[in-house]
């Protein structure tokens, strides 16, 4: 998805990760080359294991230094170390996003309240932030380049929106989608709000990112297109799967209504006698 | 930045283990059972049953197309719960399942690689003998559902080569014995070109190699629950299997020091969560012992490896004869037996002496014939040879040319996966 990872081994216990970011649509804000508070979040998160090494690699965003030796002894805590840094895309990418929710869940004012965040997700492509001391309004474009995978995403998104209406889930960040760009994306340049599946909001209240939901949240938000175009391929491969089972059981009606051949060649006699228009007639129908 | 410049992706669907990974590594990202846990339960539902019923079938359909699970995980799945089945998309080396084998892409590619198809090329293998209107199926499947911008499909016996390609010097010429858990084939490659019509399959393969350890195992009354068995004694096949030089010694062995040679097995049984064990005896070396003398498994078949893959040596084009018989390479889970190369080794070498003996012999000591090279290659990676030899190919960079792109695909159909892109020019 953009996101280019190299991985090489000085010796045993260093390893060298450099990640390339996917190309920033222009109206992303970047620092350095990198999310908002991106460095922050991965020393929150990785601590003494991860060095970040300045300038980064030729041709990638940001190069991490691993000291494998320093890794906790303890095997549980070790496996979570190693899990995040799997997930260092997650870390990186969502960082601003992970920053804004930190503000909503303790209700304080981030410097950059109230205006249109633009985050980078996938190449040339983001997904909007808007952020309000009560709630923080999520809006992704969503685009799909194959046409059955646009008429899919789109029903599969207005289904969405349905099931979050169930009564289990009243607790659920609320969730829109429209066809059109919302009002709260009026300020953005035009060519980053077209879309050809719609957009989809969710709104975050503070109930959603207390204590040890906020890890939850950010990443369900940071892999949301994952999400939905996971949902269209296996939608598609059921529909195959039906398909198939149709065309097997049509197949099964033509070879019923096939003649039965079978019971003219038991009897050897009748192999060469030419049946005349009436016999053959009798025959197809028995 | 387009999909060229990413790495490929390189999938290779075994009977037994999938492997897959991204091209340029070393070693596959993941090694899973080729099995799919799916739930079937809202099929076999009367469409016609009652309206309170409705909702839980809607919602059962609704989520139908999720509901399914690949690999351990499945296995997991169907030992738990009852409403999974397990069903294994590939049989004898062809895919047999379609639906099957789709889901398991499926997941593979977002659960396990978790990558977007869109960015990546992808590199799918095939048995030599698959046929073209599978090869067009598995095209459709990649471009239709996962609209990859690129496709290879390579013959695995031909990466199984490919493999041995970077660890010693550029030969394309050679035998491989690819020994999977489905299907057994030998195949002499010449300068990288498949001989297909001395291509000699062998029903033996490593699934017999477990059920006749299972056989033995259960003949001696081994305290093993029945519903694990299969698995226990494929678990004892992969831990505790070795190919021995002589059935007659290894009896002997056995019997003088059973402390040093019986192994214990211990499980716990999965419906009361007793444990038990049970001993691991002749059955070490007796499991591999089938590839080398059939009769003692089945009755059908019982012409040993080394003399297949002799004939298919014999029945190939004269001039390429002393470089297969000098380069035969490994591939595949069940040539993991220790020893296996040595000893397939030695009883090939005894058939092509015997050989050159007699035609010596019949010209009366006149013509001394050049001795023949025998040489059996086996090496580390052996196991998922043909998974590096796709890695080491996908990552040239002439394999982007090599691939069936979709616009291909899009202007000619799903026939365009029956030809090699590599010989366009030729016809």
């Amino acid at each position: 998805m953009g996101f280019i990872y190299q991985v090489s081994m000085k010796n045993q216990n260093v390893v060298l990760l450099s990640v390339s970011l996917p190309v920033p649509p222009p109206e992303t804000v970047l620092v350095g080359g990198l999310p908002l508070g991106a460095i922050e979040a991965i020393k929150a998160s990785y601590g003494v294991v991860v060095q970040i090494l300045d300038p980064p690699r030729d041709g990638f965003s940001l190069t991490l230094k691993l000291n494998l030796h320093k890794l906790p002894p303890d095997e549980e805590y070790k496996n979570a170390i190693l899990l995040k840094i799997a997930s260092v895309r997650e870390v990186v990418l969502g960082a601003p996003l992970r920053l804004i929710l930190k503000h909503l869940a303790s209700r304080t004012i981030a410097p950059s309240m109230g205006q249109l965040l633009a985050l980078v997700h996938r190449p040339n492509e983001s997904f909007f932030v808007i952020p309000q001391a009560e709630k923080v309004t999520v809006v992704y474009p969503m685009r799909f380049n194959d046409s059955i995978d646009l008429a899919l995403a789109t029903s599969f998104l207005q289904e969405f929106v349905q099931a979050r209406r169930a009564t289990g889930l009243t607790n659920a960040p609320p969730c829109l989608w429209s066809a059109n760009p919302p009002r709260e994306l009026d300020e953005a340049p035009p060519e980053a709000v077209k879309a050809n599946a719609g957009f989809v909001s969710f709104v975050i209240f503070t109930r959603h990112v207390e204590g040890k939901k906020l890890d939850r949240t950010v990443w369900n938000l940071s892999t949301f297109h994952a999400y939905v175009s996971y949902h269209v391929k296996c939608s598609e491969g059921f529909m195959h799967t039906r398909m198939r089972r149709r065309v097997e059981s049509m197949i099964q009606a033509l070879d019923r209504a096939k003649p039965d051949t079978k019971e003219k060649s038991k009897s050897p006699n009748r192999s060469f006698k030419r049946l005349s228009l009436k016999d053959a007639r009798t025959n197809s129908i028995s | 930045m387009d999909a060229t410049s990413r790495p490929a992706v390189v999938i290779d669907n075994g009977t037994g283990y999938s492997k897959m990974g991204f091209a340029g590594n070393v070693e596959p990202c993941f090694i899973l059972p080729t099995v799919v846990a799916v739930n079937e339960s809202f099929v076999n539902q009367s469409r016609s049953s009652s309206k309170a019923n409705w909702l839980a079938q809607h919602s059962a359909g609704v989520m139908a197309d999720l509901d399914f699970f690949i690999g351990e995980e499945a296995l997991a799945k169907s030992r738990s719960s009852n409403v999974y089945n397990l069903s294994y998309p590939i049989k004898h080396g062809q895919v047999y399942n379609w639906d099957a084998m789709e889901r398991y892409w499926q997941q593979c590619i977002f659960n396990y690689l978790r990558c977007d198809p869109e960015d990546h090329y992808f590199l799918l293998t095939e048995s030599p003998l698959t046929a073209p209107e599978s090869r067009e199926y598995s095209g459709e499947i990649m471009f239709e559902t996962f609209n990859v911008p690129g496709l290879y499909i390579a013959v695995n016996s031909v990466l199984a080569l490919a493999a041995g390609y970077t660890t010693s010097k550029c030969e394309m010429t050679g035998v491989v014995v690819d020994v999977g858990d489905g299907a057994t084939h030998i195949v002499p490659v010449a300068e990288g070109y498949v001989i297909g019509s001395s291509i000699k399959s062998v029903p033996v393969a490593g699934r017999d190699v477990t059920l006749f350890i299972q056989q033995l195992m259960r003949e001696r009354g081994e305290n093993i629950p029945p519903e694990d068995s299969f698995e226990v004694a494929r678990k004892v096949k992969e831990t505790y299997c070795y190919t021995c030089s002589d059935i007659v010694k290894e009896f002997n062995k056995h019997d003088k020091e059973p402390t040093k040679f019986i192994k214990h097995w211990k499980g716990i049984k999965p419906k009361t969560g007793a444990p038990y064990s049970c001993d691991v005896g002749y059955e070490r070396f007796l499991g591999p012992e089938v590839f080398f003398n059939p009769e003692i498994y089945s009755s059908d078949f019982t012409t040993p490896l080394p003399a297949v893959i002799d004939k298919c040596i014999q029945s190939a084009p004269i001039d390429t004869r002393r470089a297969l018989y000098k380069n035969i390479v490994l591939s595949g889970g069940s040539t993991m037996f220790k020893d296996f190369g040595r000893r397939l080794q030695r009883d090939l070498k005894k058939i092509v002496d015997a050989r050159v003996l007699a035609s010596e012999a019949r010209h009366g000591g006149e013509i001394k014939a050049h001795p023949v090279e025998v040489n059996v290659v086996s090496h580390p990676i052996q196991r998922f040879a043909v998974w590096f030899g796709g890695s080491v190919l996908a990552s040239t960079p002439e394999f982007f040319a090599a691939c069936h792109t979709k616009a291909e695909y899009e202007e000619h159909g799903a026939s365009i996966c029956r030809s090699n892109p590599v010989f366009k020019g030729m016809f």
